[in-house]
């Protein structure tokens, strides 16, 4: 069968592998924040402790790419349901995308750069 | 036992904007909506306006919107239903009087699909049907079933946020020949469906499984269209 490249349906299926991938990712973070660290004790001490480890810094990162890749996208499926013609549609994907790679990279610094205490 | 029936009521030619209109009427357990409509129809008020035929589950005229579910009105019985009755007419398709709904666009998505069997190769030598095996025939009997009422696709909230859907009930007909060994043209099929507006408007809601009154399983098949997109083959 000729299978063609088709946005939609890469979109559709970044959709299912980062769902796939979010599983692990988000509940060994919310058991280890919620749960084994408690959200009373998440405090600017905890966030630098944490990133010190280079692992860690990883693992926000991945949970960064997945999880807000993962949300924006779907934003993007429900919010084309709405919208008629290809240029409000090819609009809308743009600033969505841009909205995504803003908002990654302000994150990515974030982890990346790490906590400076003062 | 008495029925309090509200239908839906819209004439383009006399009325600014649709309003309801509630019919007190005698009836049975066993009485179905189609028979409390035709008895307001004749009885009541003959401006009345809805479409059936065959009256048996079987055509799919009487599709309409039977206490908020999509449902045929000569397969709901007062007593699944209750007393208290509302009857409206299809969402997402226009409504050109009372309980009658502009279906073309739903039909023009249905074509989309290219709904008949395509095989360019010749018929056997024997001029006998092209045969196949009962397993070959269970792996879409489900969609055979559809009778095109639009339940599904008119149940459907992508279908009522964008006609441009192809929808569920145009993708369960697409299922129907996809995965007929009989047929050639899935590649053509497949390419409408992987489209903008193709299976990828389906955010597997449910609402169609649940509206079709064959009990086809849509959101199934619609998932196996999927897999056949994203596998690049059929089986």
């Amino acid at each position: 069968m000729e299978n063609k490249f088709n946005f939609e349906g890469l979109a559709w299926k970044w959709m299912r592998y980062s769902a796939f991938l979010l599983i692990p990712l988000v509940w060994i973070h919310a058991i280890i924040q919620a749960l084994i660290v408690g959200g009373h004790n998440l405090s600017l001490d905890y966030v630098a402790m944490r990133w010190a480890i280079w692992g860690w810094r990883v693992y926000d990162i991945f949970l960064l790419a997945f999880a807000f890749s993962h949300g924006m996208n779907g934003l993007r499926q429900v919010l084309m349901d709405f919208v008629k013609g290809s240029r409000p549609r090819r609009l809308l994907n743009g600033l969505i995308f841009f909205a995504w790679l803003l908002l990654t990279a302000l994150g990515a610094t974030a982890v990346i750069g790490g906590v400076r205490m003062p | 036992m008495e029925i309090t029936l509200k239908v839906f009521r819209y004439n383009p030619e006399k009325d600014a904007k649709w309003h309801y209109e509630t019919y007190v009427i005698e009836g049975q357990p066993t009485d179905r909506v189609l028979d409390l409509l035709e008895y307001v129809k004749g009885y009541i008020d003959g401006t009345l306006s809805f479409r059936r035929s065959c009256a048996h589950g079987v055509c799919g005229s009487d599709a309409m919107r039977i206490n908020g579910r999509n449902r045929l009105a000569c397969k709901a019985l007062v007593r699944d239903v209750g007393t208290k009755i509302t009857v409206e007419p299809l969402i997402g398709l226009k409504v050109i009087k009372d309980l009658i709904v502009d279906m073309e666009p739903f039909f023009d998505n249905y074509k989309k699909i290219l709904p008949f069997l395509i095989n360019e190769t010749p018929p056997p030598a024997d001029g006998k049907e092209r045969y196949q095996s009962p397993e070959d025939r269970a792996i879409f009997d489900d969609t055979t079933k559809c009778i095109l009422c639009a339940c599904c696709t008119t149940s459907c909230p992508s279908f009522w946020a964008n006609d441009d859907y192809v929808g569920p009930a145009a993708i369960v007909n697409a299922h129907r020949f996809i995965f007929d060994s009989r047929d050639e043209a899935a590649n053509e099929r497949l390419k409408v469906l992987n489209s903008m507006f193709g299976v990828y408007r389906c955010h597997t809601i449910f609402n169609c499984t649940e509206a079709c009154p064959r009990e086809i399983q849509v959101t199934k098949a619609i998932g196996e269209v999927k897999m056949a997109i994203l596998r690049g083959k059929i089986k």
